[in-house]
């Protein structure tokens, strides 16, 4: 479903603080699969994981999606792409503070215009699947940790996305939390949604509802998939 | 079309959301912006008002005066020239003038003393220099097109005087009291007040008072054959230039003045009154801009970071810019209206409270009047221009440069 070929990232060019975050990556993440990036901190997942999600380009190489070319895309179709393909869910939840969690649940299906009622229903029922809807109304930073991920958990998945992407996600959670985050994962292999991971956490890459674990090692990928 | 004007809708509500978050920053911009619309626009409708009164006022003034020089100085009329004006072509009517100064130690004030035309009846449209026509296409002309003096048809009779508001209340006086003014002779003449004008024509009768021709003549010490001016009316106002010429040459020694050079003073005297307030509060000015520059081109890093996350969940550099663009755009045209509101009602109708002394003073007597409200859509149109436009680009710029990298660089470089 996701190739990538030769894909590196190089940050600073021409700067003397050049460095290379990804150094020709070449990949194959399957459809409906759950895939976990594991790695040290500086081993470029989230870097990788940017790339994937057509939050950044790479500086060299090529990313294709389900067959289709997308590395050399104008901004305005990898922005469509990232709002009806991918969900993400960061290291940290990343609501915008100020406004209600409805409205943070919201926020990624307002460039598509869809009636407010449709919407507010969708939102709603999202929040109930993760049983939080009690908070719909409730101001982000009243939310606990927990309350927070699940909030956007729920704002990942609003435009119905067949792949998530979920940058670290347990690492502010405590261990309940997590597993409960990974139920929430096997939930999504069976609605057919494709899961791509980075963690160093091995309750997630050891869960047994991943199907493969890549290890990175200075931008590098490293071993044999497990 | 549904799909974009529901896009419309949720982008609006989440900039009003926006603005809400962020309640002391832009209240405080807000007030600040709206205190420099105020002060720009009160200058703006007071100038111009004050100028439109002026010419409305000026509008039925004689189309020529003339005057008679000697050494370069004013001097008084001699009647018998008026005789040589009234031969020339096209002169409707030529009406001999008496008005003068009087310098009141007693108040520290200059009065204008001015022997009505028509024998002390004024205000009867007959007398062209006293009233004010109305423009029947022009409503608030209609206004302002009142006669100048006006006061229940009390006739001048030797002895008496009809003073202006500001008179009266720098001389405590009232209707029935003595008025003793010293003549050109030492002797101290005493009139009665026999009424006091209206306050509606208070800009130009504040400091006025009118008398009969003998007791001008009397305090003055001015011959019978002289008068201060002549008035001269014309038939076809195309010929103003050839009887003003002809003047000039059958009478050397005089100056003709025509009225529109009268309305070239008032028009200098305002714009010197008005651009003197704007260079005090230029500083004012300047320093707002230098506060909304920061405050609009700085984006926070919590600015920075909510616009990675917009992009980072679906959002197109577009939608963030017309957000950001609306930001900009409320709290720009709120201050705009409320400044120009409030600079209304503070020049419209608390007859310009902060600025009053600065640009109505021309004499001792400060006049108590209200403008007509006029209001010049080109100038407002000039000053939406040079406050809301130049807000609303600097908004606009820095988050276009925000929203234009990658959603992960602009969350990266932010941090919680």
């Amino acid at each position: 479903m996701i190739e990538l070929v030769n894909v590196r990232k190089i940050f600073n060019a021409g700067n003397p603080s050049e460095f290379s975050a990804l150094n020709s990556v070449s990949l194959n993440i399957g459809e409906n699969k759950i895939t976990v990036l594991t790695g040290p901190s500086g081993s470029g997942k989230t870097t990788l994981l940017s790339i994937i999600g057509c939050m950044s380009r790479p500086s060299a190489g090529r990313v294709k999606l389900s067959g289709r070319e997308i590395t050399s895309l104008p901004e305005r179709f990898l922005t469509d792409i990232r709002r009806k393909t991918f969900g993400f869910i960061f290291q940290q939840p990343n609501l915008i503070k100020g406004i209600s969690v409805l409205e943070n649940v919201m926020l990624p299906a307002y460039p598509l215009g869809e009636k407010r009622s449709h919407l507010k229903e969708k939102a709603m029922k999202g929040l109930d699947a993760l049983n939080i809807s009690g908070k719909a109304m409730a101001k982000v930073e009243w939310l606990s940790g927990g309350e927070a991920q699940r909030a956007a958990i729920v704002r990942a998945l609003i435009n119905d996305p067949s792949i998530i992407i979920a940058d670290e996600p347990t690492a502010h959670l405590d261990t309940k939390l997590s597993y409960r985050f990974m139920e929430i994962v096997e939930k999504f292999k069976t609605e057919g949604k494709t899961v791509i991971i980075t963690s160093h956490d091995p309750l997630v890459y050891q869960s047994a509802v991943v199907d493969r674990v890549i290890g990175l090692r200075d931008g590098k990928i490293e071993g044999k998939p497990s | 079309m549904r799909g974009w004007i529901e896009k419309q809708r949720y982008i609006l509500d989440f900039t009003l959301s926006s603005l809400l978050r962020r309640k002391v920053k832009n209240f405080g911009l807000l007030v600040l912006y709206a205190l420099i619309v105020f002060i720009l626009a009160s200058m703006m409708f007071f100038t111009y008002s004050i100028k439109k009164e002026a010419s409305l006022l000026l509008k039925d003034s004689p189309e020529i005066i003339v005057q008679k020089l000697m050494a370069g100085r004013h001097e008084l009329f001699p009647l018998r020239h008026i005789e040589t004006i009234k031969n020339i072509r096209g002169v409707a009517a030529v009406e001999p003038r008496l008005w003068g100064y009087y310098f009141d130690t007693h108040a520290g004030a200059n009065y204008t003393l001015l022997v009505p035309p028509a024998g002390g009846k004024i205000g009867k449209p007959a007398s062209k220099t006293a009233v004010v026509e109305t423009d029947p296409h022009d409503r608030a002309a209609e206004h302002a097109g009142q006669p100048l003096f006006r006061f229940n048809d009390v006739a001048l009779e030797p002895g008496t005087l009809i003073v202006g508001q500001g008179m009266a209340r720098a001389r405590h006086t009232d209707m029935g009291d003595f008025m003793p003014f010293r003549a050109f002779d030492g002797n101290i003449l005493s009139f009665r007040i026999a009424a006091i004008l209206s306050s509606e024509s208070e800009l130009v009768s504040s400091d006025l008072i009118l008398l009969t021709e003998g007791d001008f003549r009397k305090l003055f010490g001015i011959d019978n054959d002289y008068v201060t001016d002549v008035a001269v009316s014309v038939n076809n106002p195309r010929e103003i230039a050839t009887v003003t010429a002809k003047i000039s040459r059958l009478l050397p020694d005089s100056r003709p003045i025509i009225r529109d050079e009268i309305l070239r003073t008032y028009d200098s005297i305002f714009n010197w009154r008005g651009g003197m307030m704007i260079v005090i509060f230029s500083a004012a000015v300047l320093a707002f801009v230098i506060f909304a520059w920061d405050k609009a081109s700085g984006l926070s890093a919590g600015e920075r970071r909510e616009i990675g996350i917009l992009k980072a969940v679906g959002w197109e550099t577009s939608d963030v810019i017309q957000m950001k663009f609306w930001e900009g755009a409320a709290i720009s045209l709120t201050a705009f209206f409320s400044g120009v509101i409030l600079a209304y009602i503070h020049v419209f109708f608390t007859g310009s409270l902060i600025f009053e002394p600065a640009l109505k003073g021309w004499s001792n007597l400060y006049p108590h009047f209200e403008l007509t409200p006029f209001v010049s859509l080109e100038q407002l149109t000039t000053l939406f221009f040079l406050t809301v436009i130049p807000y609303t680009v600097a908004t606009i710029v820095p988050i276009w440069r925000a929203a234009t990298i990658d959603p992960d660089t602009a969350m990266r470089h932010s941090g919680e």
